[in-house]
């Protein structure tokens, strides 16, 4: 079952997907979700944004170290945990 | 050596005339204005509500993580040039792709994202700009575009010379296939300018028409924006004719100067240069030329000073030549302005029908001509020129002749 987290990260990666690629899930991979290079960076905009918390990763680093939407959520929560606990 | 030929084996374009090469020629053969309200909602609440829009782009087959890092006048550039290839009948996979290339004009840059981009950062407070601002407003983004959508790999590069961008590109382009870097060339021009920040700018040069654009009449009161661009094959004469291409059309030879004078205000001398370099590139005399296709943008200085040009370079064989400016019809399409206008010269040395001077009225003294009023007129063409003389005083103009 995904998480309150999970779900809301899902619906800001879909606003920037391909839409004709279906249900995504964490285990969907990011080259499948349809999107240019720099779309990425975009994304992770958005998080950092929504969360208050800076993901510090250029686009090539995104690419190299997120492999799929889950590891996009991990990324987020380690940032979210070490903010709150701070 | 004999100079190597430069042939037009492929045609491109979009403007408010038309989406394509045949529908634009098709208005210009009936002297028809796309000078109109404009609907955008990039146009906000600037004052000036005409121009020559494009209403309705057709459908494009493209891959969606492309289109999102492309502005529309990258856009104009790519559709253009897809055309233009598909006319050429050149299959790029079947070629050595490292010797075709292509140079795209532009006389402005992204204008719509650099529009949107101030808006959501100064207006809406947006913390941080869009990931794809950057690549989408560069100058060159348009011949880069070409470049990977249609899979170039010899010589790419961007040209801005302001309203003569196109025809800076077509003498650049021309250079690389007579240098040897290249076999085949795309080259024209894009611009869309129908933003908000750029016909602000336009409103504050006072430089546009309150109603429509009225090239040579004495009514004129300006220029009317428009947007479009326009792309063309070029190669050897050798290389068309070894691949059995149709060729459209000779690029006889292109000239340039500068005025260095004044940034807006035009001379006598910048512009009767680059003509005079133009036919002697092209090898041919005044009496060469049948139709000059007018940079005629429509205002009291330009209008007059060309007219006082052209009678300067071609001395008593001005009086038969035939003269329009087709801007008129598709406005003032900035650096895609010599793409278009190319399209009308090619038009009528192929067919022999000189595209009309639109909206024309009055008979202005200053810029007696026969401008070819409203009616296109038949005529055999041997050879035009097409003009265009910039802001900047950059000056570019090029020569087309029946192949």
């Amino acid at each position: 079952m995904a998480d309150d987290l999970t779900n809301d990260i899902i619906a800001k990666v879909k606003a920037h997907a391909d839409p004709g690629i279906g249900e995504i899930t964490p285990e969907t991979e990011l080259t499948a979700l349809g999107i240019h290079s720099l779309e990425l960076t975009e994304i992770i905009f958005d998080l950092e944004e929504a969360y208050g918390i800076e993901i510090e990763m250029n686009t090539v680093d995104a690419w190299n170290n997120l492999k799929n939407v889950g590891d996009m959520v991990a990324a987020v929560r380690t940032l979210i945990d070490k903010k709150t606990s701070a | 050596m004999t100079r190597q030929r430069i042939v037009i084996t492929g045609l491109g374009g979009l403007c408010a005339l038309g989406t394509d090469v045949e529908s634009i020629c098709q208005a210009m053969r009936e002297g028809r204005s796309a000078i109109g309200e404009i609907s955008t909602p990039f146009l906000r609440d600037a004052k000036t509500r005409i121009g020559a829009q494009i209403k309705q782009l057709p459908e494009w087959d493209i891959d969606r993580r492309r289109l999102v890092a492309i502005d529309r006048f990258a856009q104009l550039a790519a559709m253009s040039a897809e055309q233009a290839l598909k006319q050429s009948g050149i299959e790029i996979a079947e070629m050595d792709d490292t010797r075709i290339g292509a140079v795209v004009g532009t006389g402005i840059f992204g204008a719509e994202t650099a529009d949107e981009n101030y808006f959501a950062l100064l207006v809406e407070k947006k913390p941080r700009a869009s990931v794809f601002t950057v690549p989408r407003i560069m100058p060159s983004a348009p011949a880069g575009q070409v470049s990977m959508i249609h899979g170039l790999r010899g010589p790419v590069f961007g040209v801005t010379s302001a309203c003569a961008s196109s025809n800076h590109a077509f003498g650049a382009a021309a250079d690389q296939i007579r240098l040897g870097r290249a076999d085949v060339m795309l080259a024209g021009g894009t611009d869309a300018p129908l933003v908000y920040g750029v016909v602000k700018g336009w409103e504050a040069l006072r430089a546009l028409a309150r109603e429509t654009c009225r090239p040579f009449s004495a009514d004129r009161d300006g220029l009317v924006l428009g947007e479009g661009a326009g792309m063309m094959v070029l190669e050897s004469y050798e290389h068309a004719k070894a691949r059995g291409a149709t060729i459209l059309a000779e690029l006889a030879g292109s000239g340039m100067s500068a005025d260095a004078t004044d940034i807006v205000a035009p001379t006598i001398e910048g512009p009767a240069a680059a003509m005079q370099a133009c036919l002697r590139d092209a090898d041919l005399g005044i009496d060469d030329i049948d139709y000059v296709n007018a940079h005629g943008t429509g205002t009291k200085a330009n209008d007059q000073i060309e007219t006082a040009a052209i009678r300067r370079v071609f001395g008593t064989h001005a009086d038969s030549l035939s003269v329009s400016s087709t801007k008129s019809m598709h406005a003032h399409c900035m650096g895609a302005s010599g793409a278009i206008e190319a399209i009308a010269c090619i038009m009528a040395v192929r067919e022999g029908v000189v595209p009309p001077t639109a909206n024309y009225r009055e008979k202005d003294p200053e810029c007696d001509l026969d401008v070819t009023p409203n009616k296109a007129k038949r005529r055999n063409v041997r050879a035009a020129i097409s003009n265009a003389f910039a802001f900047g005083g950059t000056n570019a103009v090029v020569a087309f002749k029946a192949a």
